[in-house]
């Protein structure tokens, strides 16, 4: 990851969403990107240059552009047709970004589209996020990481966020899947967890 | 033998899909129904065996094709019948916002103008306010309200247009609703399909979302009624029996936005018996 002095920014074409810039280099604000959020608190993997990454719920794709200033290619799922829009708007300028229209629940409708991957990153406001996520892993390649970042909120509005994220823990652990942190992204982002976890010996 | 959207792959090597746009959008609408035990697709730095594409290739055409699809889907979700009434619906929202607020602005600084006027005991309409306001002389003043009348009017063809939309759009909810009510609950829900698929109880408390959420968390009374509320049968209800009004009301609702939504035609018999079955739930037992 490049920092500048204590600031996380990326190389890439500026004026996406109206981001500072930093010489040639894009201001990563972590109060708006969970991702970034992530790096500020010392916990997600490095990005490297010839990674390939499946993000479920790209919206408006700022973060998108982001990780896409980080690695090989970027798979940016998206549902809705309005952040769709602006979406294929960034995607236009980075020839690295892969924008498919589809439900991430039923992967069935774009699998053909993908290949396997070595990072799945998951922001998406479900209830039923963690299920979406673990039908998504079979792109992970063996080794690979998956980031889920748990919208609480989103997921029940009367259960207590941690009651919320052991719940998660377990049903990832079901799925064989090996956690290696859980972290809340206080004080960037409120009641969202995050998870990072691969898969485990079979 | 897995297929993808560049082609077949077995152990043979790949069957390429021919690349023209069109055929590669038919096949794809025919691999979303197969598939089983898929096998995701794994780059090989040689390259795909029948095809000789580069990687930077491979992204290129990839993308193409995914640029193609996703305008598609967008082009496709936005001529859903509802698309535009949602818009509408909310852009009248906004316009009521924008009077409200600027209303009650002019009336306080009608009021520094006129220390001894007060609404108070005169029953002022707001056409009545409008033309007591109109004869003030500050010229600033005037065209405020010059401009606020503009824009009454223009909230007036909306609303106009919202109606008539809604019936042709949804032409049961609109009987059991009308049309501007039925407009807000569909706006409320997201979309006419996403009501359809909502279960009465649920429709009932659309709109309340503050009420509800207190209720669940803080155990507060359920709320009986949200937009629903607006509608006359729900609000000219007695209190006894609101509560009845607006749980009929909204079950039938759900059977209407189905009917709306999946037969797209208007059913007098059904709308007949809803009417029937709202009105008695109205009459005290």
């Amino acid at each position: 990851m490049i920092w500048i002095g204590k600031t996380l920014v990326s190389h890439g074409e500026g004026g996406v969403y109206g981001e500072k810039l930093l010489g040639e280099y894009r201001i990563w604000d972590p109060h708006r990107s969970k991702f970034a959020a992530l790096y500020y608190l010392g916990s997600a993997p490095e990005l490297a240059h010839d990674m390939r990454v499946l993000y479920l719920g790209a919206a408006n794709g700022t973060t998108v552009s982001h990780v896409a200033d980080y690695v090989e290619c970027v798979y940016a799922i998206e549902m809705a047709p309005r952040p769709m829009q602006d979406l294929l708007a960034v995607a236009r300028r980075r020839d690295n970004i892969i924008p498919i229209m589809a439900d991430a629940r039923r992967v069935e409708s774009f699998a053909f589209l993908l290949e396997t991957v070595d990072l799945i990153y998951q922001d998406i406001a479900q209830p039923d996020q963690v299920a979406i996520a673990i039908r998504n892993s079979v792109f992970l390649r063996s080794g690979g990481v998956m980031i889920i970042v748990l919208k609480t909120r989103s997921i029940s509005v009367a259960e207590d966020p941690r009651v919320i994220l052991r719940r998660a823990e377990g049903e990832l652990a079901d799925a064989g899947f090996c956690i290696s942190r859980s972290v809340w992204l206080d004080p960037y982002h409120q009641d969202h967890a995050v998870l990072i976890c691969s898969r485990g010996p079979e | 033998m897995q297929s993808y959207w560049f082609g077949d792959v077995d152990e043979n090597g790949c069957t390429p899909a021919p690349p023209e746009m069109s055929f590669l959008v038919a096949r794809l609408e025919s691999l979303r129904t197969v598939q089983e035990r898929f096998i995701p697709f794994t780059w090989d730095p040689a390259g795909i065996s029948g095809l000789c594409w580069t990687r930077a290739e491979y992204i290129a055409r990839l993308r193409n094709l995914c640029f193609f699809l996703a305008e598609l889907g967008i082009a496709q979700n936005y001529e859903a019948r509802d698309a535009e009434l949602l818009q509408m619906i909310r852009t009248l929202d906004e316009l009521d916002d924008m009077v409200n607020n600027l209303t009650e602005r002019t009336v306080e600084w009608y009021r520094v103008k006129n220390p001894d006027f007060s609404r108070k005991y005169l029953h002022l309409s707001r056409n009545r306010l409008m033309k007591l306001m109109k004869k003030d002389e500050g010229p600033a003043f005037r065209q405020i309200i010059e401009e606020l009348e503009r824009i009454w009017a223009v909230r007036e063809a909306v609303t106009a247009e919202i109606s008539s939309r809604a019936e042709t759009v949804m032409p049961n909810c609109s009987a059991l609703l009308g049309g501007l009510v039925a407009s807000r609950l569909v706006s409320s829900a997201g979309g006419l399909g996403v009501l359809a698929r909502l279960p009465g109880s649920s429709i009932q408390v659309l709109g309340s979302r503050t009420a509800l959420y207190s209720h669940i968390r803080g155990g507060t009374p359920p709320p009986k009624h949200g937009i629903i509320f607006q509608h006359r049968r729900v609000h000219n209800a007695t209190k006894a029996t609101r509560g009845r009004v607006a749980r009929v009301l909204a079950a039938k609702l759900a059977i209407a936005a189905r009917i709306d939504y999946y037969r797209q035609e208007r059913d007098a018999a059904f709308i007949a018996e809803a009417q029937s079955a709202i009105d008695s739930a109205g009459d005290l037992r």
